[in-house]
């Protein structure tokens, strides 16, 4: 059932407190993440070619930013749910059970070095109404992120947006 | 590993028009599986669990968008080199990239300047797959001078 503009609308424009996230910006992440994407950018994994680069020692992929701050399997972070963790149980609740990712954008500003520690803020930015789509009906919801290491300098700014659907199943 | 030697693309070389060389990845189950678990941390099911992604209306598990974002990534700099910087990168998906697929990235260079002493291009890209454009977008590049 779609839901009312006003509901919707509690949920935008509120920042979550920091979150920190679970893994520390290091070698094993950067080579599992290299491993995958197959990168063979020596700024990630060749010591050497990293200490003399304007870096003066090994980065993490810029892109791999939100790694650091994924929520585990387990156990469960214990802290209160945030507007986009509500905004998504809310959707759910009205039969919005399937996400899909649609779009991504990063803006780099200060390197992950090894060691760091990486946090994020979160809010809500914006809510389509209710679209068609060929998945099923379901909403388009923006989220805009803020990443920043432990010297609280600001690492990546990023837009998120999902579809969160009521799934046509194909099974 | 040694790969120090790369070429490396000055902002000199580069023209408004200038193509990226192609680059063709083929989507395997384990790009999509590990992309999502191992490479990014994301364990929602629908990258990883058949009846999930069916249930989610997918003909199967599907690659997940930190993953296109990493490849695109790498894409940028095998072309300009460890000394090109990425500064942005926006990209919009459409098509899914389901295993036995094979996605073709293509890029080119749409606007050339400087700000604050830095030589910046940005490069439009898309990846490709069998169904169509998997993703679309564009990136801002610095790159060093000749």
């Amino acid at each position: 059932m779609p839901l009312t503009e006003e509901k919707l609308k509690q949920f935008v424009g509120i920042d979550s407190e920091l979150i920190e996230g679970p893994d520390t910006v290091c070698k094993e992440m950067i080579r599992h993440w290299c491993e995958v994407m197959e990168d063979t950018n020596p700024l990630y994994q060749d010591e050497e070619y990293a200490q003399k680069s304007q870096f003066g020692g090994i980065i993490a992929p810029p892109m791999q930013v939100q790694v650091y701050t994924m929520s585990p399997l387990w156990p469960k972070a214990d802290r209160e749910p945030n507007s986009m963790e509500l905004l998504v149980e809310e959707l759910a609740s009205q039969g919005y059970t399937s996400i899909v990712a649609t779009e991504q954008g990063q803006e780099y500003f200060a390197p992950m070095k090894l060691g760091d520690r990486i946090s994020y803020t979160i809010s809500v930015d914006k809510i389509s109404p209710e679209k068609q789509t060929v998945r099923g009906p379901g909403y388009f919801v923006t989220f805009l992120y803020k990443f920043y290491n432990q010297r609280e300098e600001l690492v990546c700014k990023q837009t998120f947006t999902i579809l969160a659907y009521n799934a046509i199943s194909k099974e | 590993m040694n790969v120090s030697s790369q070429a490396a693309i000055t902002w000199d070389d580069v023209e408004v028009g200038y193509e990226l060389p192609i680059l063709d990845r083929k989507i395997t189950a384990a790009l999509v599986v590990g992309g999502a678990i191992s490479a990014t941390h994301d364990y929602a099911e629908v990258h990883h669990d058949y009846h999930a992604a069916r249930k989610a209306g997918a003909d199967n598990v599907f690659m997940n968008i930190l993953t296109t974002n990493g490849l695109i990534g790498k894409y940028l700099t095998d072309w300009s080199g460890p000394t090109g910087e990425i500064k942005s990168i926006v990209l919009r998906l459409a098509v899914p990239n389901y295993p036995g697929d094979t996605m073709t990235f293509c890029g080119s260079v749409i606007q050339k300047y400087q700000v604050d002493e830095q030589n910046l291009v940005e490069v439009e890209f898309t990846g490709r797959n069998s169904l169509g454009n998997h993703a679309a977008g564009k990136a801002v590049i610095a790159l060093p001078r000749r």
